[in-house]
């Protein structure tokens, strides 16, 4: 058995590697990723998967519905990691099967895999807490800068994080931007990340002053200058896993069951076959006892 | 180890269970709520999980709105009946949005916004203007339930302003606590730029019974914003009919800039629930009142 698979084997049992390991697994998956296109093209069958954010025994669930990866190809549309307790195997883990499989497993960025919003939201200080140090969340953040930004599959379905940009007509567009670099606070691979469809007419800007938000009308034009018949996205927390919006033209999957471990919400993924015939399957939570925490039953507390 | 605070957590459910058999009290379960009977009281805790989109629909159009929080627990709620006298005060998230929608706030720019200023914009864009930070208002809900079949009673219980104030000091006393439960009725992450967040939390003590219901809010990098509402009521009751009730409303807001200057440490900042900056805050109204029956 390689080292790799060994390590694969390890992270299946949600060990996490050393740090060491880590830094060589990101020296090799950088190589990889590197020659990755901003519009990484996948062929099908594949299933495509939304948001993980570090609920790593709900994604073992993913991969009993799924099936496990070499044997599915897969798609993951980032936010792999953030808000649950487990992102330093949950990306890991992905990572080392990317390298392993770099044909059976795509993963792209999101909103999520980025310096600033880890130190907010909690992979930065599970490193720390995992492994005394910082290292760990710098080898994973400057990998992050490698992950491509969207992918095409057959051709015929786009995929992205978060949706559509005003500063982005055609996928040519998306291919000559330098990604490399960390999440810009604005611009298209900004929007690629963060924007969000929305039941307008056109272009909207958020309330919070900084964030897209597109109508139907945006959708049809993008699919039609791009001949593409479906965009699929995540980004967005959906109680039944997923959600069609404009006639079918996009839809949102979301791949995190039992959000933040107390939403009670299911999860979704989307299983295309080699003629893109569409199927979700739809996953609950792993079992209280499979996880290695203990129960959410608030503690009391003398609050005033 | 996991042996030892089993072994504490046996000896912990029995002077749990002989605080209660002191006061006459007993607890309730089922799969989706809490409940404690103690001094005619029923106090529960319901939790569920978040709304789904056909009932997000129907809420939206209800409220008027095309946004809601991003996780609405709309089949949460914290509910304190008193059975002899017809009291009933709930908490829910329907409610508590109806407020957000009537103070209808102007909506806050994120830090990213002054950038997003200089950007050059699609010839036709829509700037939404709603309150995305569902601040509200909202302190409980109370109906009085006629006990008999009265219809014609158009009894209800109104907050009065009082002098009189919640007794901290007896709270901090470490008597035992027979229920607690903490109740989330909506959450939203702001696109990862903060947290706004309303939760009540509820513990009964062998002499009473003391709630905090707490809005708050975190725009990262530019506001925090904390409106609490705390009830109290004791079991010692000197007589009436009904059961005297004392809220106390506050509101509390700072600048993170200027709590930055001020020298807050900015792992503060990162509050999750409001319990770390509370004290950092400056007060800016506060209230105290009690529950008074007015009968018609
Ligand atoms: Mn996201």
């Amino acid at each position: 058995m390689s080292d790799l698979d060994r390590q694969i084997e390890q992270l299946r049992r949600c060990e996490p590697l050393k740090e060491s390991e880590v830094k060589a697994l990101c020296l090799k998956a950088m190589e990889i990723l590197v020659e990755e296109s901003n519009v990484q093209r996948v062929d099908a069958p594949v299933t495509i998967c939304g948001d993980i954010h570090g609920q790593f025994y709900d994604m073992k669930e993913l991969f009993k519905v799924g099936g496990e990866c070499p044997q599915t190809n897969y798609l993951f549309l980032g936010d792999f990691v953030d808000r649950g307790y487990y992102s330093v195997e949950t990306f890991l883990l992905l990572l080392a099967l990317k390298v392993r499989y770099p044909d059976r497993i795509t993963l792209i960025r999101g909103n999520h895999e980025s310096r600033q919003i880890t130190q907010v939201y909690g992979f930065y200080d599970e490193c720390l807490r995992k492994y005394g140090s910082v290292n760990v969340w710098r080898y994973c953040t400057d990998i992050f800068d490698y992950l491509s930004l969207s992918a095409l599959i057959e051709n015929r379905i786009f995929n992205v994080h978060g949706g559509l940009s005003p500063n982005i007509n055609t996928l040519d567009e998306i291919r000559t931007i330098d990604r490399k670099q960390e999440v810009p606070h604005e611009g298209a691979m900004c929007d690629l990340l963060w924007s969000d469809p929305e039941a307008i007419d056109g272009w909207g800007l958020s309330p919070r002053g900084a964030g897209y938000l597109f109508g139907g009308s945006i959708v049809t034009q993008f699919n039609h200058t791009n001949k593409i018949e479906l965009i699929c996205r995540a980004h967005q927390l959906v109680m039944e896993g997923y959600k069609w919006m404009f006639n079918n033209q996009i839809v949102t999957v979301w791949s995190a069951p039992n959000y933040c471990y107390r939403c009670g919400n299911v999860a979704a993924i989307l299983e295309l076959d080699e003629h893109l015939t569409k199927r979700f399957r739809v996953f609950e939570a792993a079992p209280q006892e499979a996880r290695g925490f203990p129960s959410k039953k608030p503690a009391p507390d003398y609050f005033l | 180890m996991a042996q030892d605070s089993e072994v504490l957590d046996d000896e912990e459910q029995k002077q749990l269970q002989a605080a209660l058999q002191r006061v006459g009290a007993c607890l309730k379960q089922d799969s989706s709520s809490r409940a404690i009977s103690v001094y005619g009281w029923e106090i529960t805790a319901f939790k569920r999980p978040i709304l789904n989109m056909i009932t997000r629909d129907r809420w939206e159009h209800m409220l008027g709105t095309s946004h809601l929080p991003e996780m609405v627990f709309g089949d949460n709620s914290l509910e304190l009946v008193h059975k002899d006298s017809g009291l009933r005060i709930h908490f829910n998230a329907f409610d508590a949005l109806r407020s957000w929608k009537e103070e209808g706030l102007p909506p806050v720019e994120v830090s990213a916004a002054a950038q997003w200023k200089m950007r050059s914009k699609p010839s036709k864009e829509i700037v939404l203007d709603y309150d995305y930070t569902f601040t509200t208002s909202y302190s409980g809900s109370e109906a009085f339930i006629s006990s008999s079949n009265t219809q014609a009673d158009s009894s209800k219980f109104q907050w009065l302003e009082t002098d009189e104030e919640i007794d901290l000091i007896s709270l901090k006393a470490r008597d035992p606590i027979l229920f607690y439960d903490e109740v989330v009725l909506y959450e939203d992450e702001l696109a990862d730029n903060g947290v706004s967040l309303l939760t009540v939390k509820v513990r009964v003590m062998p002499s009473c019974w003391f709630l905090l219901l707490r809005f708050w809010l975190r725009v990262d990098g530019v506001l925090m914003r904390l409106r609490d509402t705390r009830m109290y009521s004791s079991f010692q009751q000197d007589g009436f009919d009904y059961p005297k009730v004392l809220r106390e409303r506050c509101i509390k807001e700072g600048n993170v800039q200027d709590l930055l200057a001020m020298g807050t440490s900015p792992d503060m900042l990162a509050d999750r629930d409001g319990s770390l900056m509370y004290g950092k805050l400056n007060l800016s109204r506060k209230q105290t009142e009690k529950l008074v029956l007015i009968r018609n």
